[in-house]
């Protein structure tokens, strides 16, 4: 079992519940997709899996060991085998792309060379091994903000997998794409999932998107999972239960 | 699917209570400001307006005595208005009772307030119109100016030569201030020092000591390292440099507190130490604002330069001062004008250098 989540509960210092017992596991090579509606604590489970926010109570166990005690190098150490995507890809816009993708290696990086930014050939190399991974060696020269919206969050995930990670989290990482880049933009999770053998957790809002990649979801509603089980059994009943009577299924392609 | 487990979390306590604690600060807040509000009028009226004013003393009594029982009476006014939540500060701090006592007790002391203000400005001040209008004034002014409009250009290059020392006052004291205003600035950023207790005692004292700092004008400072170093360019420089330090510290911190949570976040996530994320996430969006604020202090600090000369910082300004002292004002207004030529000349270039790095 590559992650174990436990009775996690977060309560925001506003007061808000996002997260109200959420229990479930991971095994090794999954690609688990998280849905639910806006505001449901989809984002909010994430953060807390690698945490970039502090749970108020439960467990995540990481590789069977629980991570959601742990401080320090050690924290550190786990952070560096867990990549995440964002929705809005959080490059550093005014570097280069090979740039970017070799902050992701930092972690194992020495911090005095680091800041000097003298690295290794050997890391140039796994650079633009990275890069070819999402098909974008021709760009790695250019400033991060020159990129479309796709090419920018393949380069979020080229940066991600520097990291080597055991597990890649994804928090709605097509959401500010249109639906053909969608598409390609999530192929490359697809690819990464099934060759490199990188367990996958992913926010998502399209049925479509979530059928045709998942092999396993989750549904949130108000910080309950409500739902767990094949994509295709996600049928007209379970649907309207996750997402409200109003709602209509959009298709993507 | 999961049932709710029974856990003793209850949200809506937690955001009551912290209502509670809120209103009761609010309070304490409310009383402290209503005795100043009280123990100031008192004051004010007493000393400003009976003694000054109506009594036209020139001296004026003082008794420590007095003024405790003084104080002693603003206490407890001041408490007990407060208290019944129909003063001012409730009013200011949202907690006051809503009716017309409350709302004509605050108009009314708020115009006293404001009223006994301006008089007593007006007495401190001793606005003397007849001054400003006296024949041998105006006669005085018209001689002044006459000689600064035909400015004496026989001392041209001498005053080149104070001018050229002035910029690079500025300069120098622009240029040493980068790094320390660099490193101190991270430390005075609230969202990189706030997560741990020790570094949050950091910032806090740190910012205490910048304020301080940069709460003493730079003509002080000249006069303090004038004293320290000797009057001169090097005491004129220190005193720009430390007080270009305190205040680009907290315009630098400042830019730090509104980058962009969303990089920091991602690199963060990858493992990266605080130094890595600082220097990967946070540097690379500060380093134009930083470069832009540092351009304009250069600027500014021109201008200030001037005025610390006036105090024996050396370069034009203590040009300016000698022949001010020896009423040659031909030669005066000469340096005037060129100090107003080069103060519009580097306005212009460090604008355009400004635009040009956004
Ligand atoms: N930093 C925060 N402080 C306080 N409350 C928050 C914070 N972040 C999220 N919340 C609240 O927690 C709840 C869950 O939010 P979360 O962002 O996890 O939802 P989500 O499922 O990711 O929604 P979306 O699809 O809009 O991204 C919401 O009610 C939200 O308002
Ligand atoms: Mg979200």
């Amino acid at each position: 079992m590559l992650l174990k989540v436990k009775n996690l509960h977060k309560i925001y210092k506003s007061g808000t519940h996002a997260l109200k017992g959420v229990s479930f596991e991971v095994e090794e090579g999954e690609f688990l997709v998280v849905i639910g509606l806006s505001g449901s604590g989809k984002s909010t489970l994430l953060r807390c899996i690698n945490r970039l926010i502090e749970p108020t109570s439960g467990i995540v166990e990481f590789q069977g060991k629980d991570i959601t005690h742990i401080k320090g190098e050690e924290l550190r150490l786990a952070k560096m085998k867990i990549g995440m995507v964002f929705q809005q890809f959080n490059l550093i816009k005014r570097k280069s792309v090979l740039s970017n993708v070799i902050n992701g290696k930092l972690g194992s990086l020495g911090t005095f060379e680091s800041i000097l930014e003298k690295y290794s050939d050997d890391v140039y190399q796994e650079a633009y091994r990275c890069l070819d991974t999402v098909g974008i060696t021709d760009k790695a020269k250019i400033r991060a903000d020159a990129l479309s919206g796709g090419q920018q969050q393949r380069v979020a995930i080229a940066r991600s997998l520097m990291q080597n990670p055991k597990l890649l989290l994804a928090d709605e990482p097509v959401a500010s794409l249109d639906p053909a880049t969608s598409n390609s933009v999530m192929q490359y999770f697809e690819k990464i999932n099934k060759d490199l053998g990188t367990t996958v957790i992913c926010n998502l809002h399209f049925l479509s998107l979530v059928r045709r990649y998942a092999t396993r979801v989750i549904a949130l509603r108000a910080g309950e999972i409500i739902y767990e089980g094949a994509p295709r059994d996600i049928d007209e009943n379970w649907f309207k239960t996750i997402y409200g009577e109003e709602a209509e299924e959009v298709e993507i392609r | 699917m999961i049932k709710e487990p029974e856990l003793e979390i209850h949200p809506q306590n937690f955001i009551e209570e912290n209502k509670k604690r809120e209103h009761k600060y609010n309070l304490y807040k409310a009383i402290l400001l209503d005795i100043f509000f009280v123990f100031y009028s008192i004051l004010v009226v007493q000393r400003a307006i009976y003694y000054k004013f109506f009594l036209d003393l020139r001296e004026l009594p003082f008794s420590w005595n007095e003024i405790i029982l003084l104080f002693i009476i603003s206490v407890i006014i001041g408490a007990s208005w407060a208290i019944s939540r129909t003063s001012l500060s409730c009013k200011l701090f949202g907690i006051a009772k809503e009716n017309k006592t409350t709302k004509w007790s605050v108009e009314i002391f708020a115009w006293f307030l404001f009223d006994i203000t301006f008089i007593a400005g007006w007495v401190v001040t001793k606005i003397s119109i007849v001054g400003l209008f006296s024949s041998e004034g105006l006669q005085g002014a018209e001689r002044l100016f006459s000689a600064l409009f035909h400015p004496q250009f026989g001392i041209f290059d001498d005053a080149l030569f104070a001018m050229i020392e002035t910029i690079y006052i500025a300069l120098i004291a622009t240029l040493i201030s980068i790094p320390p205003t660099l490193l101190i600035s991270f430390f005075t950023a609230r969202n990189l020092m706030k997560e741990n207790k020790i570094t949050f005692a950091v910032y806090y004292v740190l910012r205490i000591i910048l304020n301080f700092v940069r709460s003493i004008e730079p003509l002080i400072w000249a006069i303090i390292f004038s004293v320290w170093v000797g009057i001169g360019p090097f005491a004129g420089m220190i005193a720009l440099l430390v007080h270009t330090i305190a205040s680009n510290a907290k315009l630098y911190s400042e830019a730090i507190e509104s980058i962009e949570e969303g990089p920091v976040e991602a690199i963060s996530a990858t493992g990266a130490n605080k130094v890595q994320v600082v220097w990967h996430a946070v540097v690379p969006q500060i380093v134009l604002p930083f470069l832009s604020f540092t351009i304009y202090r250069w600027d500014i600090n021109v201008r200030m330069a001037t005025i610390i000369g006036l105090v024996g910082g050396g370069g034009i300004g203590t040009m300016l001062m000698q022949y001010q002292g020896l009423a040659r004002w031909r030669e005066v207004g000469l340096i005037i004008l060129m100090i107003a030529f080069v103060v519009w000349v580097m306005d212009y270039i460090s604008a355009k250098i400004r635009e040009a790095i956004y």
